[in-house]
């Protein structure tokens, strides 16, 4: 096999250098035909290594990363923690003003009651045990918060540098992992590679917990370029299952200046963050993008999820009666809403982030409804179905919230709560573990893998693979408004970039070989997203068909999780809502 | 004849240091940011020309000196003295102004931050060129009880404005958020001009008396 | 363009570390911040938030790279 690829990208190569003779000529006509090739601004072989070791490797600075390094930190184990932004100013973290706190002195309902009722929105697809921790622990997180100063400011490195500098907890920032690395049935390490250093660099762990968010097809109008499910991607690439591709977070964008996020929002970016009480919604999206498919555009478009309006089409996403009734200002905001949050501009004018005049959909397009994508859990501790794998916050597929916006507020503390709930087992569970070291043969191979789109001698760039994929995805009838012919047809174009594309990245820098990276990671999540939508043949919370309109509840009751087969194929299986997985359990193999 | 004749060398300076510098302001292609901001922006160019300025409201600027008296010519170079100096003394503290308005970085931490970043030598002339600013007002302010020869202060006062001009243009250049060609070719012809009186008054004349 | 341009910078690098898709780098010569990758600005604005001399200029338009076949 090995010898085969070689020979095929050789074959290629000469096709290419064939192809550049041409171009050389064609150049005479004052052309620029050279975009295929690659001129890399640096040398690949003058970029060190480092290798480094630890007990928990903690991958991401949000607000998962920083109680998932502090907690495993005060239960005993050495952590590294190693981001590919900076603490506290990298994902969605930055962005989320509103942090939900259970205060049983304050609230009128129990935590029963609560996690009741969040069932109820969520229409069954939320994990209850993962919805009771988020009520138990939030307010202890946001007390501790509040203790470094979180409150304080409308920026988070200050305060979660506080907790990691006071523990000396080595941290590095503007790192791209790109590898975890299993051996022997366990998770041995990460590796990636720091833009600043100009290193690759290796990192030994016993146990890794990945803090890495949520993601997108870098769209545009929601703060999440960054963000490309790389925890997911790099988690599937070793056998991990992971969750929740199907549902869809509905955020539109304002018509005019679609992708300026922070006007989008008004003034909310830079606002301190607050604490909310229990506020339980069933804030769809999706609705509105029913309403646009069905209405022709987005010219009479009113505030999204939200129902107040006079055009409203028949049919479309099912609301539960008691979620309809609401005096409704708002849609959900990134991360939670705030309700001490001092009056925004625009407030009269609509939704945050919608101000006067049209508005257009697919702002957050790829991303899932925070904590229902990522990494499925076997317990209620974030332990992934890999052993010494961990997740936490947005890139857990923990269903804390299910299928829906249920909780105002709580995507933030959730992430806080699963962090420093991943963090403690990890500590744990490494104190049990020998330190292992990885293998010359994977290293080296690993390191390839990393820099191979810098080695190209052609190729695409990840700008242009990115902005293909986007074209397939972001449609409102291709993401929000599903059905079987235009997924499949959207599939075969996926799996085009996925064979005959993302092997043929170019990058000339460090920027380009994250973007490559990035836009790999992409393109599989994208083939996730479509065949989990393909395999839900019916519509529930914000996963809406329009072949399928109606709540099947007889045959979908169910998770889907999604993993690599034997083959290397992507393969889908069910789960039932509410229950642990099994990982030996017999799987419901269904392939799309 | 002769009153007119210093009005026109006033109205030269006035040009030169008020107006030309506002042209450059008006007609550079810079980020507008708020009224406040961009008052406090005018302010502070205004300052440093003015500064420049005192090369020629001195006893250099002698054709001028012998046309009004020396008194007056004393009195606005130290009028202009005092208040710019106040002014750039204070401008670093404009920088962070916006912070108090909010919720970002605190106005203490963004304080810290600026006069404690030493990446780029446009930061240590600043704070070179401040250091010797506040020295040359002190000395000023206390110029009689230190009980100094006359051509001892004025030294002492000449060859520490150069310095500090130097650090302060080159500072300027280098760091202005106004910075741009014109803004440069003016500082740089005013600040020759300036040098080139100095010198000749200090070096040239000197030698021509031994 | 998304984010401007970068006036009276003191290079203290905090643009650069708080920018969440590597838009801005530190110019080696001038040890001041420089925009080099604009095309992957998300307008967060988390640059001009967390510098300390208010330098950055952020528009909100952005204008995306055409359509072509390849590339």
């Amino acid at each position: 096999m090995t010898t085969e690829s070689k020979n095929m990208s050789r074959r290629k190569f000469i096709t290419l250098a064939g192809a550049g003779a041409g171009f050389a000529a064609m150049a005479g006509f004052g052309m620029n035909l050279d975009w295929a090739l690659n001129k890399p601004e640096i040398d690949t072989d003058a970029l060190g290594i480092n290798k480094i070791s630890t007990d928990v490797l903690v991958v991401g600075s949000g607000m998962a990363g920083l109680f998932a390094a502090v907690k495993a930190h005060d239960a005993g184990a050495n952590v590294m923690m190693v981001s590919k932004g900076r603490l506290g100013a990298s994902g969605q973290t930055p962005f989320a003003k509103g942090i939900f706190a259970y205060d049983k002195d304050k609230e009128e309902i129990s935590i029963d009651e609560f996690v009741a009722k969040v069932s109820r929105s969520a229409l069954g697809t939320n994990n209850q045990a993962y919805t009771r921790q988020l009520a138990e622990h939030s307010l202890a997180r946001v007390n501790e918060l509040r203790e470094w100063g979180f409150f304080e400011s409308s920026l988070y490195n200050k305060s979660f540098s506080k907790p990691i500098e006071e523990r000396n907890i080595p941290l590095q920032e503007r790192v791209t992992i790109t590898h975890l690395i299993k051996e022997d049935e366990r998770v041995v390490g990460a590796a990636g590679f720091s833009i600043d250093e100009q290193k690759v660099l290796f990192y030994e762990a016993k146990s890794v917990i990945l803090c890495t968010g949520a993601g997108g097809f870098k769209p545009n109008g929601f703060p999440i370029c960054d963000l490309t499910h790389d925890g997911t991607i790099m988690a599937y690439d070793i056998g991990a299952k992971v969750t929740g591709k199907e549902w869809n977070d509905g955020h539109p964008s304002r018509g005019e200046n679609p992708a300026a996020c922070y006007d989008g929002w008004g003034d909310m970016f830079e606002q301190k963050p607050g604490t909310t009480g229990i506020e339980v919604r069933h804030d769809l999206g999706v609705d509105m993008n029913y309403m646009a498919y069905m209405n022709g555009g987005a010219a009479q478009m009113g505030p999204p999820g939200m129902g107040n309006q006079d055009n409203k089409v028949k049919g479309g996403p099912f609301t539960p009666e008691e979620f309809t009734k609401r005096d409704r200002g708002d849609g959900p905001p990134p991360g939670g809403e705030n309700r001490k949050r001092p009056p925004r501009k625009e407030r009269e004018d609509g939704p945050p982030g919608m101000g006067r005049g049209t508005v257009v959909g697919g702002s957050s397009a790829g991303m899932s409804i925070h904590k229902a994508e990522g990494l499925v859990p076997i317990n209620d501790k974030c332990e992934s179905t890999i052993k010494g794998l961990y997740a936490a916050g947005d890139a857990l597929g923990s269903y804390m919230a299910g299928g829906i916006y249920t909780q105002i507020g709580s995507s933030l503390s959730g992430s806080a709560v699963q962090g420093a709930i991943a963090g403690e087992t990890a500590a744990n569970y490494s104190k049990n573990v020998k330190s292992h070291s990885i293998s010359t043969s994977k290293l080296n191979s690993i390191e390839e893998e990393i820099l191979a789109p810098l080695k190209r001698e052609a190729g695409y760039s990840p700008a242009w693979v990115t902005q293909t994929l986007q074209s397939i995805m972001i449609p409102n009838f291709i993401i929000y408004i599903k059905k079987e012919n235009l997924m499949r047809a959207a599939l075969a174009y996926v799996e085009e970039l996925r064979d005959h594309h993302v092997p043929h990245l170019r990058a000339s820098n460090l920027h380009e070989l994250r973007l490559a990276h990035e836009t790999k990671n992409m393109v599989i999540s994208a083939e996730m997203k479509l065949r989990a939508s393909l395999m839900r043949k019916e519509s529930r919370c914000s996963h809406y068909r329009l072949d399928y309109p109606e709540m099947d509840n007889e045959n979908w009751q169910a998770w889907i999780n999604i993993f690599r087969g034997k083959d290397g194929t992507m393969q889908l299986e069910k789960q039932p809502f509410d229950t642990v997985n099994q990982i030996n359990s017999v799987r419901n193999k269904e392939t799309v | 004849m002769k009153t007119k004749n210093y009005i026109i060398k006033f109205s030269a300076l006035i040009f030169t240091f008020i107006v030309v510098p506002l042209f450059l302001y008006f007609s550079g292609n810079f980020e507008r940011r708020n009224i406040l901001m961009e008052t406090l922006s005018i302010v502070t160019i205004l300052a440093f020309s003015l500064l420049l300025s005192q090369f020629f409201t001195s006893r250099l600027n002698y054709k001028l000196m012998k046309q009004i008296r020396m008194v007056n010519v004393v009195a606005i170079h130290r009028f202009i003295g005092y208040i710019f100096i106040s002014v750039i003394l204070l401008h670093p503290f404009f920088i962070i102004v916006p912070k108090f308005f909010d919720n970002t970085l605190t106005p203490t931490d963004a304080f810290v931050r600026l006069i404690t970043t030493y990446n780029t030598t446009g930061i240590i002339l600043g704070l070179i060129a401040y250091g010797i600013m506040i020295i040359l007002m002190v000395t000023a302010f206390f110029r009689f009880k230190m009980n100094l020869h006359y051509r001892t202060w004025r030294s002492l006062h000449g060859y520490l404005t150069l310095l500090f001009v130097i650090t302060a243009t080159w500072h300027v250049i280098d760091m202005g958020r106004h910075s741009n060609g014109s803004y440069t070719l003016f500082y740089l012809l005013v600040v020759a001009t300036g040098i080139y009186y100095v010198m000749r008054k200090y070096l040239f004349k000197k030698t021509a008396k031994k | 363009m998304p984010i401007k341009s970068i006036k009276g910078c003191i290079g203290c690098e905090e643009c650069i570390k708080s920018c969440p898709t590597d838009v801005i780098r530190l110019n080696p010569d001038s040890k001041k911040a420089e925009i080099l990758y604009p095309e992957d600005c998300q307008i967060c604005h988390l640059c001009r938030m967390y510098c300390p001399v208010d330098a950055i200029t952020i528009t909100p338009d952005k204008s995306i790279p055409v359509i072509v076949s390849w590339g």
